[in-house]
Order: C-alpha cells, then structure tokens, then sequence
C-alpha cells in the first residue's frame, strides 16, 4: 500500500481530540563515483505511518513502520494513551488549537519514462568520461548522484485531506588538484533541482558547460590566497543570497525560536535592514514559476501562503505552526513540516528568498574599491542572536573595482541586524537553489533565493 | 514474516547472486520533550530497516526498505539485482568474512517511562531555581532499545540488543531584549541513576548561558592562544578523523595519507576509538564485523587509518572498526593552570565554522567563549571569528587537562592550543 492509496479519513471516528494522520515515504538513491570507480550505490525507502493527538495543551505522537489499517489503527491508539500520560502529569489546560480545512493534491512525478538503473549509472559513467578525457591532471573527481523522493497524505480532525509528492535531484562534482606547493585544493559544485532525474537532467554533455565554470574557478582557486581577516566591503553574488537569508534572517524568525528568546521577538515593526531589503518565504510560486520546495498543505494540514518576513526594511513577523499562531496570536503560515514519518512536523522554512532590487551586478563590483566578491556557499548556522555564519567556497578579491585573485576556502559572519543595515546595492537577478538541507533536530529539504547584495562583512582568514 | 534475514538472503543467492548481506536494525524510542520550559510532547516510535547487499561480478548494490513481508523482499531482491549489474565492476567489493557467530547485549531493555518524566520534572525544577533566565527551546530524554542483526553468504552471524538512554538539551539566556547565543548538549547515558544537571558538561553550560546574555567584541585582532571545551573539540579533531578514513584517502586527496605511524599531534594527545565501552557505542559495525576498541593516536603518533572492509581491501591495509565513539586520554595540567598560562586568547564553547577545507584551513565563529588576557578570563566576547589549520591546531597543543567531560558516547578533556587568528 502507498501513502495515496491509504484512506485516512476512514479513521475521523477514532479521534480523541485534535489528530494528525501521516503516511509517508521517502525514497533516495545515492551513487557516488570517485576517480571512475562506483564506491556507493545506495538506493533506500522507508515509509510508515503515524498520528500525533493533542490533549491538555501537550502532544502524544506514534509511528509505526507499516502502511495499512492495522497499523494506523495502532499509531492512533499509542498516540492518543501518549497524550493522556502527559497531560495526566503535564496538561495545560489548553484544549483547542487554531483550525484550517485545507484540501489539495498535487504530484511532481515525472510523466516521463522512468529511466532504468543502468541508464542512470551510464549518464554518470558518461559525465565522469568527459571530465575525466578533458580534465586528465585533476588529483581526484567524484560525481555524485543524490536524490529524493517525498510522497505524504495527510488527514487531520479539522477535515483537511492533503497528499503530495515532491522529488528532488542532484549531481554533485567534486574536482580536487593539488597546488604548487603539494596541498590539495577542491571545489565542488550540485547541479538540478527539484523534480525527477528524467524530468532534471538530459545529456551528460549538457552539464559539461557548467562543470568547465566550476574547473575554470577552481584553477583561479589552485592560486588562490587566503583573505585577510577582519570587516571588509562585499559583493555577495545572487548564489549566496540564499543562504544569507537562511540563516541571517530566516532562522531568527521562526517562531519557535522566538519563543526560545531570538532577538527577533522584540523588532517587529522596527528597521532591521537597509530598506533596499525585503524578504520573503514563499510556500509553493513566486512569479508564476513553482518554487524548489512547494509546500501547499503544510504537516499540521494548514494551507501554506507566503510569509512576509521583512518588507522595505522593516521587520513583518514570523513562520508559525498551529502552537505559535496560537500564542502570538497571529494567523497561521503554513510552515509545520516534517522529514520522515516518524517525525513530528516543526516550524521550518520553505523557500527563503531576498527579494531583487534595480542594480547591476557589474556596477557594484565596479563600486568596491578594496573588498572580495563572494560567490559560493558551503555549510551555515544560525543563532538566537542573529550572529550567523555561512562557509566560503569560491571568491575573489576586488581591487579598485576589479576582480583579482581568488581567495582559498572562509567563513562569514555578522549579526544580521546590524549587517543588513550596510546593505546599499541590490541586484536586479533572481537566483533559486534547490540543493539546500537544513538541520533542526530534523533535516529537511529547503529552497533559497536572492539577488547579489552590496555590504560589509567580517571575514575570517589570516 | 518469521525470517526476513534467512528469506533475504535465500533470494539474493537465487536471484544469482555471488556474495549476499543482510544487516537489520529495528528502532524503539520512547521521548519525553520539553519546549520552552514545558513538557510538550510523548512520542513511541517503531521503525526497522533491512538492508541487502549483493556482489555479482564484482559489481554490488545497496538497498534499504523498511517492510519486511515476502513481497517487499522479492521486490527488493529484483531492485537490487538491476542496481548491481548497472554497476561498474571492483574487485574491492566484498561482504564480511567468514567468522564465528556472536550475539551481544548492553543496557536497559525497556524505557523506565515513570523515571524519565521525573528526571524531566526535577531538571526543569532545577533550571527554575538556579537558572530562572534561561529557556529550554528544546529538551528531550530518550530511551531507545536497538536490535541489529547481519547474516551473510559466507556464513557470519552477528546480533547485538542495546539500550541505553539520551538526553539533548537546547537552549538561550534572555534578560529584557538582551540574549544569549544558543548552546546545546547531547549525553548518552546507560540508566537514569543521576539528575540531568550532574551529567556531563549540563550545569556548566546552563551557567555559561546567563553569563553569554551580555557580551563584548575582542579589543583587536590577535594571533594567540584557543582553550578548546569538551563541548566544542569533536569539531576540530574531525578534520584528522575524516581524512584517515577511506574516501579521501582512497582519492588520494588526504592530508595524512603518508602519515602512518608518524608525529601528527602534540606528543601528549592520544585519541581511541571505544564503541564496546560506552552507552553511545555499538556492538558491530555497519560492514558486518564485531566492533573493537582502538587506539589512533597514541602520544601523538598515528597508529591507524579508519578504513572499512571495502577501503582496506581498496587500500590493501588492515580494516578497522569505524564509529563516532572517540575518547581523548586526560593530560596532567587542570583548567586552571591551563587559563594561567594564556598571554592573550580565547576559550570557545562552540564553534560555528566553515568546513575546513581539503588542506585543514578553517574558519568559524567562536560561540559561547570567552576572552582571555595575562592569565585570566576576561569577559564573554561575541562576534569573534577564530581562523588557522587543523593539521596546524593539533601539532602546536600545548597543553592538555586533567579534568574531562564525559558525553556517554565521548569523552574528551579541555585542550590548549597556539597560533590561532583571532578577528
């Protein structure tokens, strides 16, 4: 039986109290080919079933590994004695939550034809010829497939009735040299996006124009130095934006944590920002184009709408669950989601983006006297203070309004309050990356958007 | 189904293939959760995993499903058969050796439910008193009994019933609109003997917390000393960690590739591997052997390389238990003295850094930590950045503490360190 097939409505009568029913299914394939050899060829699936009931202002939650009535039948049985346990020593006396009656389907499986494993195997075996029969000197090279598959239906006592699919691919390149002096030096790039292989990825040839940028980069990269350390005038270009708005912003603004005592619990309605900035986190479409992430019906079986989190500057609010809504007595956003089926859905992102502003991404490298233009990312934090943090993999400096040498791999940081004060240039791009997972007591997917922005930043280096 | 593994592995060898593997794991977690201050959530959770691995011509494939009726497994078998003959062929790829059947057992079989939630109550009664500004974002204890099985084609027959106990704690100190940084714990524990706030680093970093709700930039920028916290070291003994491992070094892209057996840390550190000890350990490893304990770095020499059975066949050196599981051996100076000895520098509570990169360069912000200067803590610092090498990091310690930290799954000391950029 898959998640569609199982009738949850069939299960209203046995609700005690507010009831979420998931069934879920991920599904991923991970092969990974270093210098030509297959070292990993994974494929995975784990699906199941649970129920998450509300009783007393606390929650009693149950997953079982199994899609079928004898099993939904269990989940919602040890959900509902969970509930009973701890508002038996804990209750809050709280017995409703806010509802919404949600209903939607929507299913981004490929109508393509399913390419077979062989198929998939040759397209990487292919791509890693090419790169391998262009590229000979490289010190190493993997290429790497990852993908996933989400497939949800959800029911809840408020009536909503949602299922989805949403798939996710990725080839990942990894090309390594070694520089003069015997140290390695790597750069790595993820190309696709959201949907099935057969509906992300042609012909392998067809990667090859980005994977020679990224061979091109990572020459400038082989040569590189390191930045000097301390604050200093950037140019962050629109693949960073992303990022910046994750975990600068985004983070501060879930309304979990600001419950916990993120800084952004006292601002709303304050200047955060210059007011070149406003940023978004979109549900499903932004400029009639379906986003990385859409997310129509969130896990608590809330309809997802954009959730404004900084307009001209100026500080809106916050990505809620039912809870938060609840507490701070705002409208509920939609942004519940949870990873696998044993998993309870938390306040999380969708798709994060600054919005573009009228500059051209020439003029303000031009504008920079003394600084670096910074174009890749690598990992991120966030923090209740706003200070966050984003790894530097690919940059340059920039001398008198020029770009010069490329920088070795940095981190970023600031307290984003402060830093997207000194924001004074917006790009007029829009850039989308859909390879984001982010990490929160669960991983989950994520999509990031943004132009290039003009500020100042601390740098780590020497 | 009765016998899933025997069943697997009866269809695997029919489908045609060579060698066949089966690793099953099954899950059960009770949790308790707090969330800001307030216990929230009750969850029981079951989940299994049956794993196959099959090598036809020297070519293998991988695949995990979680149902375990006939059905699933056939149509698993098949899935798997396509995946490997895709494949390219290596004779590396391999199953475990034949070996004599062992079974192991650790820890409480079932959850002590009425135990947790009064540890729960009495920690959260505990932070009240002592530490009324600081909010619990996220607070869990778990117990979860973990039941992992591997046959194989060769005849091994491996199982281990652990249980054990887990507690992560999330949290931030917040007076009017000023905040802490947020700091978080994770303690793995073999029962429920002990408050949560005598466990581990807790009450430490509860303190720390309020202490973080006020903080101050560094005078300039410097280049001197890191006191590194039991919390924090995993993040900088990683980049030595993960580059002994198979795939950099099989990609020949690993900084200590030709380092075996030579000087790669201070002559006082030494780094083991423990999984058979510990509440966070393991019994067997996830390619099919029975887990040992291991010494890597002894005196500051490297004494092995973490190679799994396909790496060390790759490789052709000697496999070696792999698992998160490390213990750091305590040093013959206390904190204190540690602290005395700092002209300028930093102890940083948390790291939140960049991935170092492929020559160990790295760069992070140094997160709960705290400004030193003559020999003495100064204040706690924010928007600090802590720049170097961690090949570097690990050959210039000079000094290594008595007292240590122990997290259940790791043990480690505080450690001093030198020539660390400070912004």
């Amino acid at each position: 039986m898959t998640p569609r097939e199982l009738r949850l409505n069939a299960f209203a009568n046995r609700f005690d109290g507010y009831t979420e029913l998931r069934a879920q299914c991920n599904a991923q394939t991970s092969i990974i080919m270093l210098n030509g050899d297959v070292t990993g060829n994974v494929r995975s699936s784990s699906s199941g079933i649970s129920a998450r009931v509300f009783k007393d202002g606390v929650w009693g939650f149950a997953a079982r590994p199994a899609l079928s009535e004898e099993e939904t039948l269990a989940v919602i049985a040890d959900a509902t004695r969970n509930a009973r346990f701890l508002a038996g020593r804990a209750g809050r006396g709280i017995h409703t939550l806010p509802a919404d009656r949600a209903l939607h389907e929507v299913d981004f499986t490929t109508r393509k034809e399913r390419k077979t494993r062989a198929q998939v195997l040759d397209f990487l075996r292919e791509l890693d010829g090419l790169i391998h029969a262009r590229y000979p000197d490289l010190k190493s090279r993997v290429v790497q497939l990852a993908d996933l598959d989400m497939e949800k239906r959800l029911f809840n006592s408020d009536g909503s009735d949602a299922y989805s699919f949403v798939a996710r691919s990725l080839v990942i390149v990894n090309l390594a040299y070694e520089d003069d002096a015997g140290r390695p030096v790597a750069l790595y790039k993820a190309f696709g996006g959201r949907g099935q292989f057969e509906d992300v990825f042609a012909a392998p040839a067809e990667l090859m124009e980005k994977v020679d940028v990224l061979h091109r980069h990572l020459l400038d990269k082989k040569d590189g130095v390191s930045a000097r350390a301390g604050v200093h005038d950037v140019v962050m270009d629109s693949e960073l934006a992303g990022i910046l708005a994750h975990e600068a912003i985004g983070h501060t603004t879930e309304a979990d944590l600001v419950q916990e005592g993120s800084v952004a619990g006292d601002r709303v309605g304050q200047q955060v920002a210059s007011a070149l900035v406003s940023m978004v986190d979109f549900a499903h479409t932004h400029d009639g184009e379906t986003l990385p992430v859409p997310v129509y019906v969130d896990d608590e079986g809330v309809a997802a709408k954009d959730t404004w989190l900084i307009k001209d500057g100026v500080l809106q609010g916050f990505m809620h669950n039912k809870e938060s809504a609840e507490h701070f007595a705002e409208d509920m956003t939609g942004n519940a989601r949870a990873y696998q089926f044993f998993d309870e859905p938390l306040i999380r992102m969708r798709n994060t983006a600054i919005l573009p502003g009228k500059d051209r991404l020439e003029d303000m490298i031009a504008s920079v006297e003394d600084g670096y233009y910074l174009m890749w990312p690598s990992n991120g934090q966030a923090d209740t203070t706003s200070e966050f943090m984003f790894g530097i993999s690919l940059g340059y400096e920039i001398k008198n309004g020029r770009l010069g040498r490329a920088i070795t791999d940095t981190a970023i940081s600031g307290v984003a309050f402060d830093m997207l004060k000194t924001v004074t240039m917006v790009s007029d791009e829009m850039n989308w990356g859909c390879a984001g997972m982010c990490g929160k007591k669960q991983i989950i997917p994520v999509g990031m958007g943004g132009p290039a922005i003009k500020c100042r930043i601390h740098i780590g280096g020497e | 189904m009765q016998d899933p593994i025997g069943y697997s592995l009866q269809r695997m060898q029919e489908r045609g293939f060579d060698k066949a593997q089966v690793l099953r794991d099954d899950h059960e977690k009770a949790e308790l959760q707090i969330e800001f201050n307030q216990p929230s959530l009750l969850r029981s959770a079951k989940n299994t995993a049956l794993m196959l691995t099959g090598v036809t011509q020297d070519k293998e494939g991988t695949l995990s499903v979680n149902r375990q009726t006939a059905q699933a497994i056939d149509e698993a078998v098949d899935a798997l058969w396509e995946s490997a003959l895709a494949s390219l062929p290596d004779p590396a790829n391999d199953i475990a050796k034949a070996q004599p059947a062992q079974s192991f057992t650790s820890g409480e079989r079932e959850p002590d439910l009425a135990t947790m939630y009064d540890r729960l109550d009495e920690f959260l009664v505990h932070c009240g008193q002592h530490y009324p500004s600081v909010t619990l974002g996220s607070f869990n204890i778990s117990h979860v009994r973990s039941v992992r099985t591997i046959a194989n084609s060769n005849g091994v027959s491996l199982k281990s019933e652990r249980g054990y106990y887990s507690v992560m704690s999330m949290f931030t100190a917040k007076e009017g609109t000023d905040v802490s940084s947020f700091n978080f714990t994770a303690v793995s524990l073999a029962n429920l003997n002990r408050p949560i706030a005598r466990t581990a680093t807790v009450e430490r970093l509860l303190k720390s917390a309020v202490e973080q709700i006020r903080t101050r930039k560094i005078p300039h920028k410097f280049t001197g000393a890191l006191i590194i916290t039991p919390d924090c070291l995993g993040a900088f003994i990683a980049f030595l960690l993960d580059s002994i491992s198979g795939p950099p070094l099989i990609a020949k892209t690993s900084k200590y590739r030709d380092k075996l057996g030579t000087q790669v840390a201070y002559p006082g550190l030494s780094i083991r591997t423990e999984p058979l000890d510990r509440p966070g350990g393991f019994h067997l490893t996830d390619d099919g052997y029975p887990a040992t304990n291991d010494t890597i770095v002894e005196k500051g020499v490297l004494k092995t390389f973490l190679l799994n059975h396909y790496a060390s066949r790759k490789l052709a050196m000697p496999r070696v238990s792999t698992g998160a599981v490390y213990v750091v051996d305590s040093g013959d100076v206390s904190f204190a003295q540690m602290v005395s000895g700092v002209d300028e520098g930093v102890i940083i509570g948390r790291f939140s850094g960049g991935q170092p990169n492929a020559n160990g360069d790295f760069s992070g912000v140094a997160k709960n930590s705290y400004y030193v200067k003559d020999g003495e803590i100064q204040y706690p610092i924010a928007e600090t950045m802590v720049s170097g090498n961690m090949v570097d990091l690990l050959l210039n310690i000079n000094a290594i503490s008595r007292e240590r930290a122990d997290f259940g799954t790791q043990s480690y000391p505080w450690i001093r360190t030198r020539g660390v950029v400070v912004s």
